[in-house]
């Protein structure tokens, strides 16, 4: 019983910290830009106004229902998928589902975006949510083979385990030494699968006026930046958690994180933006290559 | 006299009296209560799925001194529950409003039920079946009774009910060769016997019988490339009967698969033998064709422009999950292939509902020519909702429960090819499905659906119940997974050891109670955030960005057509309909020997034929 | 009314509230608006020019937290450059209605303050606060990128102070500005967003809201209702 209880507070916990550290990976993302172009970039709490701002406002437009519930369920999901990742000193639900779970739970947010957005009636979103659907479609194939290789090596679907195994071993058992291969093709499908350039086929202001979030406005809007922190964190926290041996105490933790994550934004404001077919072209060929090679070291 | 005397009699007579009482108004009414009782009775075998040994029926009936026997074990219990759920279902959807606007629309609704009834008759005959040629009778009755309700609405789908029996006879002459080949082996059709002699089989018999029942049962599942004929054949079918068609009735293939192959032959054997000049066993060209079967009809689905056509060919796509699970040796992939059948079909059939509810209230199920319809069928979105998330296999759905197991086992047992293979066929199931709720439930209303009603209850009610159960059994699949562990004992295969919320093993547990609970609870951390905003205000659907523009009512501001233009660009070609060509090159031949035999037949002196061929078949007999 | 009555109307800002947190949570909130703006640039004259500059390098918009936005729906600040002629004021408007409230009016460029250049032709609306309520305008032919970030700062004071409100100027005198429109665009005159509908579901209906004008768009109005889900 006791067991339950604390399992239920770091459930809670877990997303709130998640998100403190979200807005800071956005906070980074936003300050690597900035200096990449030589401009100074926002203040260290911008993204904080920003989403408070988005609350606030006190006109919100809404579309129907459906409209109010995509952005519920796109919050929502990515709350309940952050309980699935084990951070220092909590694990959560971690070995209620594994990996194969998470990748299928931050679906949700995805397909809560998508039903707000349809609701919205305006084509620029639909166009955006079939892009998005089409690069998801693209970037999973070499992120699902990267997973059958982490949990095939580790011989466990359960990410405790699976940091558990790395930390025990140090350096030389982290999946990036082990499998090295992977560890590239993984993070060429998280560069993707976090939606900025050259993979950003589905905002694409200039072109389809942003996509999905062409109707959103207000706590809308404010929603979907909540969504962006999760899907930053989420995204690098799997990618430590498979290949860099998680977290032993906070401090590691951060910094492999924002490591990780600052690979693929640096690249990404050095880059333009493919266009839909050279995008799932490019990534059914690279990462995907990558990957069974990789997949092919871990079998044998 | 027991319970499954008592199903069989029920079922029989049902489809006698609904035979008769086609043109009575309350013909559907009848209809439901009858499928009803034979529910109960049913459920008055539930103690076969939680451990009960087999019911064997008290009556037999001997043919040429084979004696024909019909029993019910796990398995058969399990088909025939979801038989029975869905053929319910479907025949409570067609009673009410929709059967009214059935026969206004010049249809015969008595008719619908009568083959809805005919076929639970033979599909639980073919799920009792204790021997092989009560197995082939079971077939054989499936196969009619189903073109019955392929070709009842006339007009396109007589012809692609056609295009089905030539598939469908072709199948049941391999399977019949099949079966005579076992007869001369033991001399008996009984399932011992066969399964006594399967071990001492030489590899090529094995081969030979696994590639005539693959073949012969294949058919009816739409394996690859004998899957040509269903999609249009089930979509032309009457809704209600569409629905049952595609929740349940190809998977009497897999059934009779599963007795033979799985079940009387064994994986063991297929495992061992190894295809010439390659690393292949028979297993894995079967897994392949599973593979392929998933993939091929998945993608050829996000194409369709039309929802029940798109439904369809999903149908066949999932088909290849539950042979790809049922061909694992593993527990986890069995389950998962035989967890499969039962998910399927309970959001198969919602989904054909839905879809007939939108052409009920609009005429049409062209994907191009609705949109919006949500503020008008809130309820019927939400079911189909639910459903699309079952079939795109994504948590909290049940849907998900079986893939996941079938993803676990491929992981277990180290099928990094076939796991991206059922992975790619799920992320092109989520790419179009959300092409139909997008293109029918979102985006602008149209003018001309602006007075549309929600369906009335008759038709939600079933819809609501099924959609429940998508839920239910995805919150606790232990609930499935104990009739589906039982289901693997009476196969003779390992068996899943499973709790309430999924599974516990210790390369990675699942346990969907928590996964969903704390799902739930972060929506509603989603819902205390949203409404913590300011409250928002609805706006009129022309109240739009569109770069300045003013809309109008007249302006078609949505997108359906060509829905994954980007995506087209790159896979477009690689959509040549290869199948297509062949059927028909094969057709071409067939037709050209028949044409070339005639031409011989006529050039001579037909008699001087008649002549020969009575000397012959004398010459035959005396000597 | 006149343009000079209009200006004398005092909009009644919101009392500050009893509660003390109440009063620190809107202060939080105001102040976050002030440094948090989005803009929407309707880039339709040559000052279009100077704004490229003031968001890159060399003047950084971002660090006052000012970035650009792509739909009226996701901006706060609407910026008007330079000259508006009559067809485009009919999409400025549209725009301009879209947009979530707290949101502002940048009028940048002489042409927006008086019609500038433009003041003789029939085509080009003179004054841009006849039609909208205007919170700053940046004059200039064309302003530098200085004195639009001078603009900006003091737009964001006047957000942090709570004096920049004059968006509830526009549901509160809707009448005025209507009929203004309506003079140029003929009595057919209506915007898809139903803004009398608006400002009765946010309470900012002023005593000027409704009137003559509003009359005559009653009476031609296609109905607006949002498509309410019927079971």
């Amino acid at each position: 019983m006791n067991e339950t209880l604390l399992t239920i507070l770091e459930v809670i916990f877990m997303p709130v910290v998640a998100f403190v550290i979200g807005l800071f990976m956005v906070l980074m993302m936003r300050k690597l830009a900035a200096r990449l172009q030589r401009r100074v970039g926002p203040p260290l709490m911008q993204p904080f106004y920003d989403v408070i701002k988005l609350y606030g406002k006190q006109t919100q437009i809404s579309h129907g229902l459906i409209h109010d519930i995509g952005i519920i369920m796109a919050v929502g999901g990515y709350v309940a998928a952050e309980s699935l990742l084990p951070v220092p000193g909590m694990d959560g639900i971690a070995d209620k589902g594994g990996i194969v779970m998470l990748a299928y739970l931050t679906m949700i947010p995805s397909l809560g975006l998508a039903l707000g957005v349809g609701q919205c009636a305006n084509p620029n979103g639909s166009i955006g949510i079939s892009r998005a659907l089409t690069s998801m479609l693209a970037y999973d194939i070499p992120y699902i083979i990267v997973i059958f290789g982490v949990a095939y090596h580790f011989g466990s679907t359960n990410l405790i385990d699976i940091i558990d195994t790395q930390q025990a071993g140090g350096v030389a058992t982290w999946g990036i030494s082990e499998m090295p291969v992977l560890a590239i093709a993984g993070l060429f499908a998280l560069h993707a699968s976090l939606g900025k350039q050259p993979f950003e086929i589905y905002i694409a202001p200039a072109e389809i006026a942003t996509g999905p979030m062409v109707e959103m406005g207000g706590k809308y809007l404010g929603g979907l930046f909540v969504m962006q922190s999760f899907q930053l964190y989420t995204a690098s926290v799997l990618y430590v958690s498979l290949f860099l041996g998680g977290g032993e105490n906070w401090i590691t933790f951060l910094l492999k994180c924002f490591a990780v994550l600052a690979i693929p934004i640096i690249i990404a404001y050095l880059f333009p933006r493919y266009r839909t077919e050279d995008l799932v072209r490019l990534v059914w060929k690279w990462p995907v290559m990558l990957a069974l090679i990789g997949v092919a070291f871990v079998m044998t | 006299m027991n319970f499954l005397d008592g199903l069989l009699i029920l079922s029989l007579l049902s489809v006698i009296v609904t035979g008769f009482a086609q043109k009575l108004r309350s013909a559907g009414w009848l209809s439901s209560v009858l499928l009803g009782l034979q529910c109960l009775l049913l459920m008055g075998m539930a103690g076969l799925a939680y451990g009960s040994p087999a019911v064997s029926s008290s009556f037999s009936v001997s043919v040429l001194g084979q004696p024909l026997h019909w029993q019910f074990n796990a398995l058969s219990w399990f088909f025939a529950l979801i038989t029975l759920a869905s053929a319910l279902a479907s025949s409570v959807y067609a009673a009410g409003a929709w059967g009214e606007d059935y026969r206004l629309q010049g249809g015969n609704p008595g008719l619908l039920q009568f083959a809805l009834n005919l076929n639970v008759f033979a599909m639980l005959l073919l799920l009792a079946s204790g021997d092989l040629l009560s197995l082939f009778v079971g077939w054989e009755l499936v196969s009619w009774a189903s073109l019955l309700m392929m070709v009842l609405a006339g007009g396109a789908a007589g012809r692609f009910g056609l295009r089905y029996i030539v598939y469908a006879t072709a199948g049941a002459m391999a399977v019949m060769t099949g079966l005579v080949m076992i007869f001369q082996l033991t001399g008996s059709f009984q399932f011992a016997d066969f399964a006594a002699i399967a071990p001492s089989l030489s590899n090529a018999q094995v081969v030979t019988f696994t590639l005539l029942f693959v073949f012969g049962f294949g058919v009816k599942m739409g394996l690859l490339p004998f899957h040509l004929w269903q999609a249009d054949a089930y979509a032309e079918t009457p809704g209600p009967g569409a629905a049952f068609l595609g929740a349940i009735s190809s998977r009497m293939g897999l059934f009779a698969m599963l007795i033979l192959v799985i079940q009387l032959i064994g994986l063991g054997r297929l495992i061992n033998i190894e295809v010439p000049y390659s690393f292949f066993s028979l297993r894995d060209v079967l897994m392949w064709v599973a593979a392929f079967t998933i993939i091929f009809p998945t993608f050829t689905a996000m194409r369709q422009n039309d929802a029940r056509l798109l439904l369809a060919w999903h149908g066949i796509g999932q088909g290849g999950y539950m042979l790809m699970g049922l061909l694992m040796v593993n527990p986890l992939g069995s389950a998962g292939g035989l967890m499969h059948v039962f998910n399927y079909a309970s959001y198969q059939a919602v989904l054909f509902l839905v879809v007939t509810a939108v052409i009920y209230r609009t005429r049409t199920a062209d994907l191009n020519q609705l949109g919006g319809l949500v503020t008008r069928m809130p309820l019927s979105f939400l079911m189909m909702l639910i459903c699309i998330i079952g079939l795109a296999g994504i948590p909290p759905m049940n849907g998900f429960v079986s893939k996941w197991l079938i993803y676990r086992s491929l992981i277990v047992e180290g099928m990094p090819l076939l796991f991206v293979a059922s992975v790619v066929g799920t992320l092109g199931t989520i790419l179009s499905v959300y092409k139909l709720i997008h293109n029918t439930f979102l985006g602008q209303l149209r003018l001309e659906h602006e007075q549309i009603r929600e369906v009335p209850w008759s038709m939600m009610i079933p819809m609501l119940i099924l959609s429940a159960v998508v839920f239910i059994t995805g919150f606790l699949p232990g609930i499935v997974l104990d009739w589906v562990a039982s289901a693997q004992a009476a196969l003779g295969i390992p068996v899943l050891e499973h709790t309430l919320g999924g599974v516990e093993s210790p390369s990675g547990n699942l346990d969907m109670i928590w996964i969903c609970s704390v799902l739930f609870g972060g929506f509603a951390v989603g819902a205390l955030v949203f409404y913590s905003g300011n409250k928002s205000r609805r706006v009129h659907q022309l109240d739009n960005y569109a770069g300045g523009h003013f809309l109008t009512a007249d302006d078609r501001y949505h997108y359906s057509n060509n829905f994954y233009a980007g995506l087209m660009h790159h896979i477009g070609h690689w959509y040549r309909g290869t199948f297509q060509w062949l059927e028909s090159s094969l057709g071409s031949a067939i037709s050209l020997l028949s044409a070339a035999t005639q031409m011989l037949f006529n050039s001579f002196h037909p008699a001087l034929f008649l002549l020969l061929a009575a000397t012959l078949s004398l010459l035959f007999f005396a000597g | 009314m006149t343009q000079n009555e209009l200006e004398k109307i005092e909009i009644s800002t919101q009392p500050k509230r009893t509660n003390p947190l109440a009063n620190v949570f809107d202060d939080l909130v105001r102040f976050c608006r002030s440094r948090s703006m989005f803009m929407l640039h309707y880039c339709t004259g040559c000052g279009a020019i100077e704004l490229p500059p003031a968001m890159t390098s060399r003047f950084d918009m971002e660090r006052l937290g000012i970035q650009p936005m792509v739909t009226p729906r996701q901006a706060d600040i609407l910026l008007i450059t330079g000259y508006v002629s009559i067809k485009t004021l009919k999409r400025v408007i549209l725009t301009y209605e879209q947009m979530g409230s707290p949101k502002y009016v940048i009028g940048i460029c002489s042409c927006t303050v008086n019609g500038g250049m433009y003041w003789q032709s029939y085509a080009t609306a003179k004054k841009l606060d006849e039609y909208l309520p205007v919170d700053l305008y940046i004059a200039g032919c064309m302003p530098r990128p200085e004195a639009v970030m001078e603009g900006m700062q003091q737009l964001m004071q006047k957000i942090k102070t709570g004096e920049a409100d004059s968006w509830k100027k526009y549901y509160s005198h809707y009448d005025y500005y209507l009929g203004n429109q309506q003079q140029l665009f003929g009595n057919n005159w209506q915007t898809p967003t139903d803004i009398i509908g608006e400002a009765e579901s946010y309470q900012l209906m002023g005593p000027q809201t409704l009137g003559e004008h509003t009359k005559i768009l009653q009476q031609v109005q296609k109905p607006l209702e949002p498509l309410e889900m019927k079971l």
